[in-house]
């Protein structure tokens, strides 16, 4: 029996679909009490022979509640996390929730507890521009200075590895880059920011680390079931990454004609500097748009690499980068569609 | 003065960020009974020290005050732990769980010697200090009618947080959501209502979609409030459909009235027309465009001045309080207020359910 959290999420229900496409194991989700997500029945319903179970139970849950969800479960895929919110928030719901999790999951004996990372949790301030991030790439040193849900993944996940290291939680790290696919939104943080109806382009030629989401649905089947892996790290990014460029031409093209102002990297420092001082100034009136941290952590050139899942997993990304790209961008041009039309 | 915080969670940011703004201040540990919480606050706004143990934290470090941010049902007895330390407390809105325990609270604190004040920060947003200024001039004159309106945003960054979890200690509130905001509002209608015991008229309504089939369908989401004390009278709206979301107050008086935004900073009044005939009425637009364009530039200054903080009813309280407890002014919130309000929340909600079902 395989248990996932996060089922009813963009990922987790990838995840489930593909567990269903690709093992023969039980499947059980973790869903929030009192939901019954039509999603999941219709899989259900698609995988008439298999078992498919709903275990209501919301993290952080009691400990016996927890102890009800992993009768029977040998492996875990924790995909559950808070993506929006102050970092208080994300970390109530991302950190305290898991360790509720870990513990049961040291009470179960799994064999495997498969924690989706997050790629951002990297120390990219002290690399050189061009480096190339892998597994072996430090963990951030100074995770307050980034953004709410980067610091409450790098808290997770550093919980998640004193439990292996010190009480012995089976655990495989898998880290997605940016996830997309339909209904994704592809204007992340790493293009550009979105304010008064423009996008500040902040990403130029450097390439984006993305995975399309059923290759790391894929990812995460082959983490949860590969036999003989040890405690491990995968990080997941999809071949061909395209340029921030490459993204905000498209999306202008293909979604909407947002303007955009591309600011140079020559300009992000002093830009930035200029930022923290109002926001000082002003005693916080101003908030912060972005940090000079920020400028050297996200809107870096770096080659992300994909190496060790390819070689230890067997991991290929099924869905090329431009399929991926296609299917992205038409959902997102009917959303917009839709918009216009009840507009 | 050394502060120290209890309770880890969204609003414990805003009390140490605008503690910090207060000169001769410093925010000394925080304290949550989540390791995890209590790291993260201690981690990103750079607090030197943070504790899973309350008591621990109040010996060692004792604090001159502490601020209480944790759930209500837990507000009595820190409180008592931390007056017991010899600090005095500025306790998030609800005060207490019912006017029982804010009783016991605020005698405890009498006994030691200590103040409490109760988090009623929009109460001192600039508009509303305003209001409360030309009330006490006398340019309103006697206060005949208030009214004050609170909306709520249920997919906003606190309800979207809310919602989303059925567990939230916020469901679990005598009056679920509104128990935790409707001291708001209230706050900002008694200091006009005079000494005597208002009478209290309550209807509650669920118009939100009853979705979920557990406690989170429970509260009511829209509240309306009819007050009654010797000469004059309150009306409170709390609603989670008005858009846009804002806190609003309005006064009228004998003499004038004031009608105050809270949400754009901005206060106008009222004053009788001396023009004749049809002339009052372009004497009154006059008279609201003037004010108006006042505002406006009044708003300008405070951005250029960095006066338009979120949480500028907040600074502002703490300051007060800060003086009071140093004997260098009055509580901001004297303790009768804190009690009144305490007891209109128990009525309100009392009211509320005993009219449902009424046509």
């Amino acid at each position: 029996m395989i248990l996932v959290t996060g089922a009813t999420g963009f990922l987790g229900q990838w995840v489930v679909r593909r567990l269903l496409e690709r093992t023969t194991s039980p499947i059980r989700c973790l869903v929030r009490p009192g939901t019954n997500p039509p999603a999941l029945r219709a899989l259900a319903a698609q995988w008439p022979g298999r078992v498919l179970e709903l275990h209501p139970a919301a993290l952080p849950a009691p400990g016996q509640a927890l102890d009800s969800a992993l009768d029977g479960v040998r492996v875990v895929v924790h995909v559950a996390a808070g993506k929006q919110g102050s970092a208080p928030a994300l970390v109530a719901s991302t950190v305290v929730g898991s360790e509720a999790l870990f513990q049961a999951a040291l009470r179960a004996q799994l064999d495997r507890f498969v924690l989706v990372g997050s790629v951002g949790v990297h120390d990219t301030a002290s690399l050189p521009r061009g480096a190339t991030v892998d597994e072996d790439t430090p963990l951030e040193r100074h995770p307050e200075r980034r953004d709410p849900y980067t610091f409450s993944k790098h808290r997770q996940e550093t919980l998640a590895r004193a439990y292996a290291r010190d009480r012995g939680l089976p655990l495989v790290v898998v880290r997605p880059g940016v996830i997309i696919g339909p209904t994704a939104e592809i204007l992340v943080t790493r293009v550009g920011l979105q304010m008064f109806g423009l996008l500040l382009h902040l990403g130029g030629a450097n390439r984006m680390p993305f995975t399309y989401v059923a290759n790391c649905a894929d990812a995460l089947v082959l983490a949860a079931t590969r036999p003989s892996l040890g405690a491990d790290t995968f990080n997941i990014i999809d071949d061909d990454p395209p340029t921030s460029r490459q993204i905000v031409r498209a999306y202008r093209a293909r979604v909407r004609p947002v303007p955009s102002i591309p600011l140079p990297r020559i300009a992000l420092t002093p830009i930035a500097r200029l930022n923290e001082w109002a926001n000082r100034r002003s005693q916080g009136q101003v908030p912060i748009v972005f940090s000079r941290y920020d400028a050297r952590t996200i809107w870096k050139k770096l080659v992300y690499s994909n190496r060790r899942a390819k070689s230890v997993l067997g991991w290929t990304p099924e869905v090329p980068m431009g399929e991926a790209l296609d299917r992205t961008f038409e959902s997102l041009a009917e959303r917009q569609r839709d918009k216009g039309r009840f507009a | 003065m050394r502060i120290a915080v209890v309770g880890c969670g969204q609003i414990a940011d805003a009390h140490i960020q605008e503690a910090r703004k207060i000169d001769g201040v410093e925010v000394v540990a925080v304290c949550d009974a989540n390791l995890h919480m209590a790291e993260q606050a201690a981690l990103r706004l750079a607090v030197p020290a943070s504790y899973t143990d309350l008591e621990r934290m109040l010996s060692e470090h004792k604090p001159d005050i502490v601020h209480i941010t944790t759930p209500p049902a837990t507000h009595l007895s820190i409180g008592r732990l931390a007056i017991a330390a010899g600090a005095h407390v500025y306790v998030e809105k609800p005060l207490t769980l019912e006017l029982r325990e804010t009783d016991e609270l605020l005698e405890w604190a009498l006994r030691h010697r200590r103040l409490v004040c109760v988090g009623h920060n929009h109460a001192f947003d600039a508009p509303a200090l305003r209001a409360r200024e030309l009330f006490r001039s006398g340019l309103i004159g006697e206060v005949v009618h208030v009214e004050a309106m609170m909306g709520y945003d249920l997919t906003g960054a606190f309800g979207g947080a809310i919602m989303g979890d059925a567990n939230h200690w916020v469901h679990g509130l005598p009056g679920g959501l509104p128990h935790n905001n409707i001291s708001h509002p209230l706050s900002l209608v008694v200091p006009f209502l005079g000494e005597d015991a208002p009478s209290v008229t309550a209807v509650g309504r669920r118009l939100r979609p009853q979705r979920f089939g557990d406690r989170r369908d429970d509260w009511f989401d829209e509240i309306r409030v009819l007050l009654h004390a010797g000469g004059a009278s309150a009306a409170i709206t709390f609603s989670c459909r008005v858009r846009p979301v804002q806190m609003a107050l309005a006064v009228y008086g004998t003499r004038q009235h004031v009608l105050a935004s809270l949400e754009s900073r901005t206060l106008r009044t009222v004053a009788p027309a001396t023009a004749p005939g049809p002339f009052r009425r372009l004497q009154l637009a006059r008279r609201d465009a003037v004010e108006a364009r006042r505002e406006f530039r009044g708003r300008v200054r405070d951005f250029l001045h960095a006066r338009l903080q979120f949480f500028e009813g907040m600074n502002e309280l703490m300051r007060q309080f800060y003086a009071a407890t140093r004997g260098e002014g009055p509580e901001p919130i004297p303790a009768s207020e804190a009690r009144r309000v305490s007891w209109l929340i128990d009525e309100i909600f009392e009211r509320c359910r005993a009219a449902e079902g009424a046509p």
